[in-house]
């Protein structure tokens, strides 16, 4: 075939494989910085709220309150302050050092014992409302447990509704985060990777000499992607080392699927990057436009922190746009349900599709000639 | 007999958008020749050296590559001619060998030629360090030179330098120019674009840019007889006041140029009588010399000297 030479392609990646290998910097960013990443935020980002300052107002005192108050403080979530002399729990919700109030009225055992209906007030902060939303999430919980423990026959509701979930049976907001983080980095770093490469060539004038060869451009084009791609594979294996062993995420799919989901994805964002360089041609811009391309799209508009589900209309389509939508969901599915094909039938042609459309893209943006 | 040129170019021009960077350019070269570009920066140079590698595709106009058109695209061009870029030579983080293997990779060029013209052409440079030293170590005249080899791995009947000397010392720049005439001596033919006088004397014939117009060519001494046709004088008036005599000279009939080189003016006049005449009046303490022109002179009178 006289369109692509394969032994061109292999000179260029070989020559690529040089410079990395030549550049520590470039080495590390690719094998450590997401391993680095991956780790931190894997153990900073926590959805689940614990230690919830709970302030309370006791004026029972009486055996069934302090079971009450137990129930809340072996929950695990919540840890009792008693309000200062003088100071009502309203203040301390008021003043930040209690995120919620625990009001218990005077009779409360005794209405207990008399077989009554019994309350409690519970006030809630909601200045913050990630953190009220969770911890709302907890109180049928606890209303259970203390049903449970006051022995107290409370009113059957007609119906109850019982959630059980499935696949991340402990709600573990880690196991659901790291698939997603490792998207994210992966990501980013296959876009920084190759979109300072073409440029380079473009900045230091190599690319006119490049080009004054019968060398095409797909020929560079796969040159280029091949060595990034291993490269940034590689970073990848190292992420999925440190999620199982270190934070201990679950692995429940099939590994060759997951990293032909890996392929998909990391060669759509290697061909982004490549898209950038070879519209830039410069370096500093072609990181600025990396980064913002890169990093913000994927963070808020993949469904890593919003439900894609709950966007405007218009931005749920403009997601489909976006690889990394498309691989967290396959991600999550793989490792947290262990999803077969079958059924990541749609995220899996969509990435396809992506990263096909990307490198073509790339390819019809990449103009031979030297025309300033 | 004349045999047919090796590069012929036909109303060439280029532009990009609104701009004309090559306008209506026509010349052409045999094979074994040194053609020089002689021209300030932005004359188009560059840009025609560009097309004329395949580098850029012109906007009207042919040329004969070696044969070859721009039917391809400029691909065909690119197989048979050798091209060094002003800006870059070789990657500075790769090695000799790397650098070179890269070139022939980008070549298609078989394992066992690649090492022969490998050989060959380190002979030709005396290049004689091993082939895993650092490019970033190497000093530019020998980085010039390997770029040279580089470019020449193909064996291309026709090479083309841009500014292959700039920012080297002037000892590697004669070097350089000693390989140039080595090579046009092995039949190929070299066209090269320069800033310096001097180099732009040892070319066979120099094509003078301006604006993207060809306004002269011809090999440096036509060139300096066609724009001084009569006499030049050097005019030393050894540190004395002088004003009132040079402002009088420019008014002078006869006078083609008259130019300051550090202390000394040069005078060039159409003949000898008006030499003569306008020279009558010399102050008695300043000394006069006939000189040749220089391709500096001639650079002046037709480059600069139209732009009055």
């Amino acid at each position: 075939m006289n369109a692509f030479n394969i032994h061109r392609a292999y000179s260029i990646a070989r020559k690529e494989v040089m410079h990395i290998l030549r550049d520590p910097f470039t080495l590390a960013l690719a094998l450590g910085l997401p391993v680095m990443l991956v780790t931190f935020f894997g153990f900073a980002i926590d959805y689940e709220v614990k230690n919830i300052s709970l302030a309370v107002s006791d004026r029972d005192n009486g055996p069934a309150s302090r079971r009450l108050k137990e129930v809340f403080s072996s929950s695990g979530y919540f840890h009792l302050v008693e309000p200062a002399p003088g100071e009502g729990p309203v203040a301390m919700v008021d003043s930040g050092r209690a995120a919620a109030a625990l009001f218990i009225e005077p009779d409360f055992s005794k209405n207990i014992q008399g077989g009554g209906r019994v309350e409690a007030q519970f006030v809630l902060d909601g200045s913050d409302n990630s953190k009220a939303g969770a911890i709302i999430g907890y109180l049928p919980g606890i209303q259970r447990a203390a049903e449970a423990k006051l022995g107290a026959p409370l009113p059957r509701e007609p119906f109850s509704v019982e959630t059980r979930f499935l696949y991340n049976p402990e709600l573990n907001s880690r196991w659901f985060t790291v698939p997603g983080l490792a998207a994210i980095i992966i990501g980013l770093l296959a876009i920084m990777l190759t979109a300072l490469t073409v440029a380079r060539e473009w900045e230091n004038g190599s690319m006119e000499l490049l080009l004054s060869t019968p060398v095409r451009p797909l020929e560079i084009i796969i040159g280029k992607l091949a060595p990034y791609g291993l490269l940034v594979l590689a970073g990848v294996f190292f992420v999925y080392l440190v999620s199982r062993l270190v934070l201990g995420v679950p692995f429940e799919g099939s590994h060759l699927l997951y990293l032909a989901a890996c392929l998909l994805f990391v060669t759509a964002a290697l061909s982004q990057g490549l898209l950038i360089s070879v519209i830039t041609r410069q370096q500093q811009v072609a990181m600025q436009f990396g980064m913002i391309t890169g990093l913000l799209p994927s963070m808020l508009l993949s469904g890593f922190i919003f439900p894609v589900e709950s966007m405007p209309p218009f931005f749920r389509y403009f997601t489909m746009l976006l690889p990394p939508r498309w691989f967290m969901a396959a991600a999550r599915g793989i490792t947290l349900k262990g999803a077969d094909l079958g059924e990541l039938a749609v995220p899996f042609l969509a990435l396809g599709l992506l990263s096909f459309g990307m490198l073509a893209l790339a390819l019809i943006k990449f103009k031979t000639d030297l025309e300033p | 007999m004349k045999s047919t040129p090796v590069l012929e170019v036909k109303e060439l021009s280029i532009k990009f958008g609104d701009f004309t960077a090559v306008d209506h350019v026509s010349f052409s070269v045999e094979r074994g020749e040194i053609f020089g570009f002689l021209g300030a920066n932005g004359a188009g140079k560059t840009t025609t050296i560009r097309m004329l590698c395949g580098l850029l595709v012109p906007t009207s106009g042919s040329a004969s590559v070696g044969g070859l058109g721009f039917a391809d695209g400029g691909r065909g061009i690119k197989k048979i001619v050798g091209y060094m870029s002003q800006k870059f030579t070789l990657y500075n983080d790769l090695t000799v060998g790397e650098n070179l293997d890269f070139a022939a990779g980008l070549r298609k060029l078989a394992p066992a030629y690649a090492k022969k013209r490998r050989k060959e052409l380190f002979e030709l440079i005396g290049f004689n360090r091993p082939l895993s030293t650092m490019v970033a170590s190497l000093p530019g005249g020998v980085k010039q030179e390997l770029a040279l080899a580089a470019a020449m791995l193909h064996d291309p009947e026709i090479v083309f330098l841009d500014e292959p000397t700039s920012g080297v010392s002037p000892s590697s720049r004669a070097r350089f120019w000693s390989l140039i005439r080595k090579i046009t001596a092995m039949g190929k033919t070299v066209i090269v674009t320069t800033h310096y006088m001097d180099e732009a004397e040892q070319c066979g014939r120099i094509a003078l840019m301006r604006t993207g117009r060809l306004i002269a060519l011809d090999s440096p001494e036509e060139l300096k007889k066609a724009a001084f046709p009569g006499p030049m004088a050097e005019l030393d008036f050894k540190g004395e006041e002088a004003g009132a005599f040079i402002s009088g000279l420019e008014k002078a009939a006869g006078l083609l140029e008259l130019s300051p080189h550090g202390m000394r003016w040069h005078a060039a006049f159409a003949d000898k009588p008006a030499m003569d005449a306008a020279l009558a009046a010399l102050p008695p303490s300043a000394s006069l010399s006939l000189i040749k022109p220089s391709l500096e002179d001639v650079f002046i009178r037709l480059v600069e000297g139209t732009e009055r």
